[in-house]
């Protein structure tokens, strides 16, 4: 019974391997978005195009400037 | 550990905070946001360049409306890097109350990914960048940004490894001031000269530094709140026991 025990303590203990991994992809595409995009990720479904427009620059733009990333 | 709550409460946090965040700025910090934009207008007109109303127009109420959906995005950022340190230093932050322990780290990461960075290169309105710098600023702020969290996180490693080293605590702040002096010391300046008025932008900036000081604390109490309520830690101690 003590092994059993044991195995799930040890499993207690465990980081979540897969989650944190996932929350981190997450992070780092929503802060691309909101931080850094100046029309790559649009111009990947719509061309060069989407350079001009910069849809998600716009979108993003002003909550860019307040949480104190660079930007125009 | 159950790890569909503690996704879901890391990124459900992050995206209230976040909301809140675009709510509170859309009242503090856009106004500002409008007055530097209404000077870039000027200083194009008077370069003899045509403005389009319309389209201005039609950008504005996008950025105004689009601060909420991206609010929630800076939101669910924060709170996936809260989520993760969290749930990795858990057992080392002290107090037994996750609330407390929530708003400690919120606080940690909020003095390491935002003041400190704010510190070198403090936040600018609209009509101060210069766009062809845009790449240069962007590398110098994600790096610092990098390197102090990764300070904080160093000496944090530090200080749990070494507790058992008689007043060695009291050594960490003193490790801390000297290397984010370092840093600061040797990253270049914002190359952008400040063309708008000093007074816009001081008052620009106090505003989103107490915004964002706000966003992270928020973001720690729900968080918290939130962990205290679904346990996700806890699952695996019921069955253990
Ligand atoms: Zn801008």
């Amino acid at each position: 019974m003590s092994f059993v025990n044991d195995l799930r303590i040890i499993h207690k203990d465990q980081a979540p391997k897969l989650a944190i991994a996932l929350l981190g992809v997450i992070a780092i595409i929503s802060i691309y978005i909101v931080g850094y995009d100046q029309g790559q990720l649009f111009s990947l479904v719509q061309g060069n195009q989407a350079y001009d427009a910069m849809w998600i620059h716009e979108f993003t733009h002003d909550i860019r400037h307040a949480a104190g990333f660079p930007c125009h | 550990m159950n790890s569909y709550s503690f996704i879901f409460i890391s990124l459900l946090a992050g995206a209230i905070a976040g909301l809140i965040l675009a709510s509170v700025n859309y009242f503090v910090a856009e106004p500002y946001i409008d007055q530097a934009i209404g000077i870039e207008i000027e200083n194009t007109i008077a370069a003899g360049e045509t403005v389009d109303f319309n389209e201005l127009n039609t950008y504005r109420v996008w950025q105004k409306e689009g601060t909420f959906v991206a609010g929630a995005f800076l939101g669910v950022t924060y709170g996936a890097v809260l989520g993760i340190v969290y749930v990795i230093a858990r057992k080392y932050l002290p107090s037994s109350d996750d609330r407390k322990k929530a708003l400690i780290l919120a606080g940690l990461i909020c003095l390491a990914l935002y003041v400190v960075p704010f510190l070198k290169y403090p936040a600018n309105p609209p009509a101060v960048g210069d766009p062809e710098t845009i790449g240069l600023r962007e590398s110098l702020y994600t790096s610092f940004q990098l390197i102090s969290g990764l300070i904080v996180l160093g000496l944090s490693v530090l200080l749990i490894k070494f507790k058992s080293v008689n007043n060695f605590k009291y050594l960490i702040p003193v490790f801390y001031v000297g290397l984010i002096g370092f840093i600061y010391s040797i990253f270049p300046a914002n190359p952008d000269a400040i063309t708008a008025p000093m007074d816009l932008v001081n008052s620009f900036r106090i505003a989103t530094f107490t915004t964002m000081v706000m966003f992270y604390i928020v973001l720690g109490i729900i968080f918290g709140m939130m962990w205290r309520k679904y346990r996700p830690h806890e699952t695996t101690r019921l069955t253990a026991s």
